[in-house]
């Protein structure tokens, strides 16, 4: 970890600076933490520790809208899980601020494939709708992680395919509203209810079917409640709809076939219809790479986007600007312009091909180490090692 | 084992001989051709070189700047035997598992394929034309693998390919003891596994010794499939991600003197390279899945390039209806891994993960897994250097006919599940 206050950034191929723009020859200027200068071809401050990056991309620090990072380690292991709250039937009032581990291996992969922020959210549960309240990470090293808690309250109705199924959505849609409805009727109301009632806290509907799609958007009007699509296989099919209400759709790029009941519709060119229709974008890639590939699955995923018609500085915004905007981070977040955190990666590649890898990743300012548990475990047994006499554990 | 319980029905679709012209090619066999020309005849690459010339009556097709490989072949996958749709029946009864015994050696995967599973349509898209179908890692011995063409049919035995020899699925490591030991009866633990599956290959080898004495038992068909595999003629596949398990499972191969063909998911290969390579035992494998469950918390992106920098014969699978479509860039994903370690690996090498190198584990490399004259035409025109995220099959050839076509109006399959569904209407 490197702690220069000044450092400056030259001769990069910037995307994602100010208003989605690109700048060629970009320098940019990070002090204590923030961006402080972005343009083309600017001298580097004097005393800056200057890093040259001819020749290579820049970008902001990505972020994953749907991850269980800082919750899960092993996912097969329940001693090493505490997304889901299996007991205590919290519902709303279950958060997962108070589980996240710093220590966990997941963080640095992450970090290692360009990751700098990613939601982090609680799973589905049988008797309630609410899971409960998601936290946005920030992937810096050292214990601070928990970038902003409460950012948005989930609630699962979408479940085909899983052993929550048996019970009809019409009971969650009813339980759900009547949870609001409550909310509603007490003064004062209680957190984190309130907060969603209030418009400060946003309502991740966890929804994959059309018609469940088009609930969502119609609890949000009727309560005035700020809704965001998580999941959203089918969205496309209300992509109008969602846009005029200004309803988000955090979405798996990868999903392109009926892999279950809720999602007969799933098609590759989602992401392109939904930002067509003016639909604000974001990715999550449930499944393998959930959040142990949180950072290379991502931008794989945002490259089969592109692939499937969503132009790349359309595709780098739903990696950055646009989970920045939906969870309200954006003060802070998402672009390389004057007065953000410094969250910055320079890439040996074009940075939507998974194949491409960051060569310096700063989190808020500060450079972060690249290595990883997977790291060194390849340098341990790289074959120019076979001859070592010596057993792996004493490398 | 009577072979002819189990045909193939399997007849060619119509084609016309096809010139594709100006290629960059990556042959499979390891060799890259810049502006190249390929003809495919009667369902055969007839010739790849330059300036060909087109036989009166084939069509043409100018591919200058596109890319072309042989037909992508996934050793390891569930198409049709863990169909799309998933539901939470399925959580209890999947077709992927005969989980009722830990020996079910007698199973055949083909006779749990849904034909019509949207899977197969959609791994066509991504460049596959040859799938070997496993059933799942339960059991300490799974069943039968099936390796079909991936083209539609409506029923299983008009996609198995014809010749191919089957294969057996055996389970090292933490399934079937959590399987078995969850159903309160063993195997419970690694060690046990290990000890139930040799118990097994004695009887079998008992049994094997009785019938070339022409004193045969009375027939058993589980005992039928670990005979064939002692006397070398089903292939034997192991599910393995430790080192640990791997070592286990080489030493009970020796045992018994039968050849292990591959361990798959071997998400530690790249631990012991030389052991597999002596062994003669082929690494099927992931680009980058890993910490899924305890056995795959060492994984590496390394590890394809490792193992294969170490001897051992490398393929890269899928095990997925979403890997599977994509199965030329987890090559990618795996080549530059290595290259990033230091390791010289060109795409012309990188392309045989998916295309000869499984060819030649399912031992069906002298029909299928590259472009050299006299194999089948199984070809991919892609948009672009295939081990990118951007690239798409265009067009797709089995045996000589064009089974997926992406331009406007071109022939794609549409299987009959999907057929008919408001929610997948309008789609683009």
């Amino acid at each position: 970890m490197s702690s220069d206050r000044r450092i400056a950034l030259i001769g990069a191929e910037l995307h994602g600076a100010a208003d989605s723009r690109s700048i060629a020859n970009a320098t940019v200027v990070i002090e204590d933490g923030r961006i402080a200068a972005v343009g083309s071809g600017l001298p580097p401050p004097a005393g800056a520790r200057v890093i040259d990056a001819a020749g290579k991309v820049a970008t902001p620090g990505l972020m994953n809208a749907g991850t269980h990072l800082g919750l899960v380690e092993i996912g097969a292991i329940a001693d090493s899980s505490d997304q889901v709250d299996k007991e205590a039937g919290l519902g709303a009032g279950f958060d997962v601020r108070y589980a996240l581990n710093a220590n966990s291996t997941l963080l640095p992969l992450a970090r290692a494939d360009g990751l700098t922020r990613a939601l982090t959210y609680p799973g589905p549960t049988a008797k309630t709708p609410f899971s409960g309240l998601a936290a946005i990470l920030r992937l810096s090293e050292g214990p601070d992680i928990l970038d902003k808690p409460a950012a948005a309250l989930i609630a699962a109705i979408g479940l085909a395919g899983t052993d929550l199924a048996e019970a009809s959505r019409a009971a969650r849609w009813i339980l759900l509203r009547r949870g609001l409805d409550e909310a509603k009727a007490e003064t004062p109301a209680k957190a984190p209810l309130a907060d969603v009632i209030s418009g400060v806290t946003p309502l991740a509907i966890v929804a994959a079917r059309e018609g469940d799609v088009r609930q969502a958007v119609a609890l949000g009007s009727d309560y005035g409640v700020r809704v965001v699509v998580l999941g959203g296989a089918e969205a496309w099919r209300a992509a109008d709809v969602l846009a005029k209400h200004d309803v988000a759709v955090i979405l798996n790029p990868f999903d392109d076939l009926p892999a279950s009941y809720d999602e007969i519709g799933a098609c590759a060119e989602a992401a392109a219809i939904l930002h067509q229709a003016g639909v604000r974008i974001a990715f999550s890639v449930p499944g393998i790479h959930f959040s142990h590939d949180a950072g290379a699955a991502l931008r794989e995923a945002a490259g089969l986007a592109v692939a499937a018609g969503l132009s790349w500085a359309d595709a780098l915004a739903a990696l950055t600007t646009g989970p920045a905007k939906i969870f309200g981070i954006d003060d802070r977040y998402g672009m390389i312009a004057e007065g953000l955190d410094a969250d910055l990666v320079i890439w040996d590649g074009d940075p939507l091909e998974p194949s491409s890898r960051p060569t310096t990743v700063f989190v808020r300012g500060l450079e972060a180490s690249l290595a990883t548990r997977q790291s060194l475990l390849a340098q341990r047994y790289h074959p120019r090692r076979r001859d070592d006499p010596w057993p792996p554990a004493y490398r | 084992v009577d072979e002819d319980a189990h045909p193939s029905a399997y007849r060619p679709l119509p084609r016309i001989d096809t010139l594709v012209r100006g290629a960059t090619v990556l042959d499979g066999a390891g060799a890259r051709h810049e502006g190249a020309d390929l003809l495919l005849r009667d369902g055969k690459v007839a010739a790849l070189g330059r300036d060909l010339a087109a036989p009166g009556g084939a069509a043409v097709i100018e591919a200058a700047g596109a890319w072309v490989t042989p037909g992508l072949i996934d050793p390891h996958c569930h198409l049709g035997n863990f169909p799309a749709p998933f539901t939470n029946q399925d959580l209890k009864t999947l077709d992927v598992n005969e989980d009722t015994d830990p020996n079910t050696a007698d199973v055949l995967a083909d006779h749990s394929v849904t034909v019509q599973d949207p899977s197969f349509s959609r791994a066509l898209a991504g460049g596959v034309t040859t799938v070997h179908v496993l059933p799942g890692s339960s059991n300490l011995f799974g069943g039968q693998p099936v390796v079909l063409k991936n083209v539609p049919a409506t029923t299983v035995q008009g996609m198995r390919f014809p010749g191919a020899a089957r294969g057996l699925k055996l389970s090292s490591g933490e399934n079937p003891k959590r399987v078995y030991g969850e159903k309160g009866r063993g195997p419970s633990s690694r060690m046990g596994s290990v000890a139930a599956m040799r118990q097994y290959w004695l009887k079998a080898r008992a049994y094997e010794q009785a019938r070339a004495a022409d004193k045969p038992a009375d027939r058993d068909l589980k005992l039928d499939a670990l005979a064939a595999a002692l006397r070398g003629e089903m292939k034997v596949h192991i599910h393995a991600y430790r080192a640990d398990d791997m070592g286990a499972m080489l030493e009970v191969a020796a045992e018994f003197g039968f050849r292990i063909a591959a361990f798959h998911h071997a998400t530690e290969a790249y631990k012991i390279p030389e052991r597999l390579a002596e062994a003669g035992v082929g690494a099927v494998v992931w680009s980058d899945w890993w910490g899924f469950k305890a056995e795959a918390y060492d994984a590496i992106r390394e590890n394809a390039a490792f193992a294969d920098a170490g001897g051992v014969q490398v393929c890269l699978h899928s095990d997925s209806w979403l890997t599977g479509q994509h199965l030329a860039l987890e090559a990618g994903k795996a080549m530059a891994a290595g290259q990033k370690a230091g390791l010289a690996i060109a795409p012309e090498q990188a392309i045989a993960w998916v295309t000869l190198n499984p060819a030649r584990l399912l031992g069906l490399d002298a029909m299928i897994g590259s472009l050299e004259a006299g194999k089948n035409a199984d070809v991919v025109i892609w948009s672009g250097d295939p081990l990118s995220v951007y690239a798409k099959a265009q067009t797709v050839f089995l045996d000589g006919a064009v089974v997926f076509d992406r331009a406007a109006g071109g022939r794609r399959p549409l299987g009959d599940f999907e057929l008919g569904q408001p929610a997948a209407a309008r789609r683009p």
